[in-house]
């Protein structure tokens, strides 16, 4: 499967000539590259992903896809896969319909619709329920359906807008390691909508943290994590610390603070809330000066996990605070 | 070890619940069963309590060429009412929910204005502008009266379907490669079908046992069946008012049930 490097250059979308959904944004996502646009509902992703789709024009700027100016072409023109939040099967017509649908309109001859559909459907493991509707399939089963669909075009480029919103966690889950390895067997250019951050970490190349419709960072999964540009990127993805030293705010995980005894530390404070989750403690420690940190105790170790109104120092390597703009 | 039985406490919303809905059945059903009554009467008057069965008063129905010309007449408008008000309806409904027309809801209240408008006052109005344009009273002016009034039904179940309507169904299949015509043939077409159908079953009907706009829109001898069933009962009160009525009722009737298996109905509309 070919495909396709895109970039959006100096992108803007406005809409009823006042809300700016997207802000001149320019963006590089490489050929076969997993890419996330992450960030709060209303930041401006969707919206670039439906102008990637063609189903909005930009005001102004280019899309590029493989090199070509694909601003003004119509959306059935532009041979790409998409995936929605809510898979918009087609209802009166069965599985099989579905994942012909594409290759019907491309005018691929019936014997080879047969062939290729049929291969669709075991790629997703799908395999003996070609003739059900949509409404007689399971919500994960569906969604195999819209892949199989969006994927059997051999698209270059797939556009994926929250395809795994309404799943439970498990499947869900199970959905993310499956998405992720099709993407790379396929080599497809995968662009991936999503607000939920762990999501975009795990299965990610790349992620554009977006917010108000401008682009606040890309970079790998470990970049955003560990060295987030801006307080907005700290305090989006994961749990953060900001701390005001000399008036720059610097940004420090929770797992980089070590729990130590009281005098000596950097901070001394009392413990005042416990969030145990599993594999760690989210720690909630109110300072003597009032401010509150919040500190991950993992459970690797044996001593018992602190609990509300301990005295605790916290303490912290200066290496491990990442300086933020804004 | 001995099972725990709980008793269900006596629920006095639920029994209020089936006796109101008990008392509306009968309330809609018993005028239908009176007439039965009356059509399998032999009596040569309505009267009660019958006195017998018997298939008289259908005989008289069927045998009598004004009643048959009169059916005919009524199934053919409202089978001709059904087509153009589907077509009429159908697209109106489709501008009202998607094109971008200034002014959409006075236009759609406008559109459904024939249903608040007295069906007599439309009659009584195209009467007047037949009259004006001096067209007369030809039937197709009548079935037009009738669409008129049976386009709005139309309308508002298409509408209704349309406001449900995912458009991202539409738009997966504009990236997968359909052009627009492909889109609205393929799918969206599909999908609203049931809703303009049953709004055609409304049309048929409203035609069918139009009265009021029909009164004053028909000729002598090309009257519809409901104008010689109110002409007939002025001078006789026997069973085969009531045998005709019941020809109508099962005729309605099978309308809905063939439409039903046609297109299933009920599984998009809720009527």
């Amino acid at each position: 499967m070919t495909s396709a490097a895109i970039r959006l250059e100096q992108v803007t979308k406005t809409f009823d000539g006042r809300v700016v959904a997207v802000d001149a944004i320019t963006l590089d996502i490489a050929a076969g590259e997993f890419f996330s646009l992450l960030g709060p509902s209303g930041c401006g992703k969707t919206t670039s992903l439906r102008m990637i789709a063609g189903f909005e024009h930009p005001d102004s700027g280019r899309v590029y896809v493989g090199g070509r100016d694909i601003t003004d072409v119509p959306v059935h023109r532009r041979d790409m896969g998409m995936v929605f939040q809510s898979y918009a099967l087609f209802p009166h017509r069965t599985v099989v319909e579905n994942v012909a649908f594409g290759l019907r309109m491309r005018e691929v001859p019936r014997a080879d619709i047969e062939r290729r559909v049929a291969a669709a459907l075991a790629q997703v493991a799908l395999t003996g329920l070609e003739d059900r509707k949509p409404s007689q399939l399971s919500g994960g089963q569906q969604q195999r359906v819209a892949l199989a669909r969006a994927l059997v075009v051999e698209p270059p480029v797939l556009l994926c807008d929250e395809p795994l919103g309404a799943l439970d966690r498990k499947l869900r889950q199970q959905m993310q390691f499956e998405l992720k390895e099709l993407q790379k067997r396929l080599g497809v250019t995968l662009v991936f909508v999503t607000h939920d951050q762990e999501e975009a970490l795990a299965m990610s190349d790349r992620i554009a943290v977006m917010n108000k419709g401008r682009v606040e960072q890309v970079g790998s999964p470990a970049e955003i994590y560990e060295q987030p540009r801006t307080r907005f990127v700290a305090d989006f993805i994961g749990e953060i610390n900001i701390l005001d030293e000399a008036g720059t705010a610097r940004a420090l995980r929770p797992e980089k603070i070590r729990l130590v005894t009281p005098d000596g530390a950097r901070v001394a404070g009392r413990v005042e809330t416990a969030n145990y989750l599993g594999g760690s403690t989210l720690l909630r420690v109110r300072a003597s000066d009032g401010s509150s940190m919040l500190v991950r105790e993992t459970h690797a170790g044996e001593r018992a996990s602190r609990t509300p109104g301990d005295l605790v120092g916290l303490t912290w390597s200066d290496q491990d605070t990442v300086a933020l703009e804004g | 070890m001995k099972a725990v039985l709980n008793k269900r406490p006596f629920d006095a919303g639920h029994a209020a619940y089936v006796t109101l809905n008990g008392l509306l059945l009968v309330f809609l059903l018993a005028p239908i069963a009176i007439v039965l009554v009356f059509a399998l009467n032999p009596m040569p008057y309505i009267s009660f309590p019958p006195v017998g069965v018997s298939l008289r008063w259908f005989e008289k129905f069927f045998a009598s060429a004004e009643f048959m010309n009169a059916l005919w007449l009524s199934l053919w408008i409202a089978g001709c009412v059904l087509v153009l008000s589907i077509l009429i309806g159908g697209g109106c409904a489709l501008a009202l929910a998607r094109g971008s027309l200034p002014g959409r809801p006075f236009l759609t209240a406008f559109f459904m204005s024939p249903l608040m408008l007295p069906a007599i006052l439309t009659g009584l109005a195209l009467f007047q502008a037949y009259l004006l344009a001096g067209i007369g009273r030809p039937v197709w002016g009548l079935i037009l009266a009738h669409t008129l009034v049976a386009v709005p039904y139309v309308i508002r179940t298409t509408l209704a379907v349309l406001h449900n309507f995912d458009r991202r169904i539409e738009e997966a299949a504009a990236v997968l490669g359909a052009s627009p015509v492909r889109v609205f043939f393929e799918v969206t077409l599909p999908l609203i079908r049931p809703g303009v159908f049953a709004g055609g079953v409304f049309a048929f009907i409203v035609s069918f046992d139009q009265f009021p706009v029909s009164l004053f829109l028909v000729v002598p001898k090309g009257e519809t069946l409901p104008v010689v069933l109110f002409n007939y009962m002025k001078f006789d009160l026997d069973g085969a008012i009531a045998a005709a009525s019941m020809v109508s009722i099962l005729l309605a009737l099978s309308v809905v049930l063939v439409l039903e298996r046609l297109i299933g109905l009920k599984a998009y509309v809720k009527l």
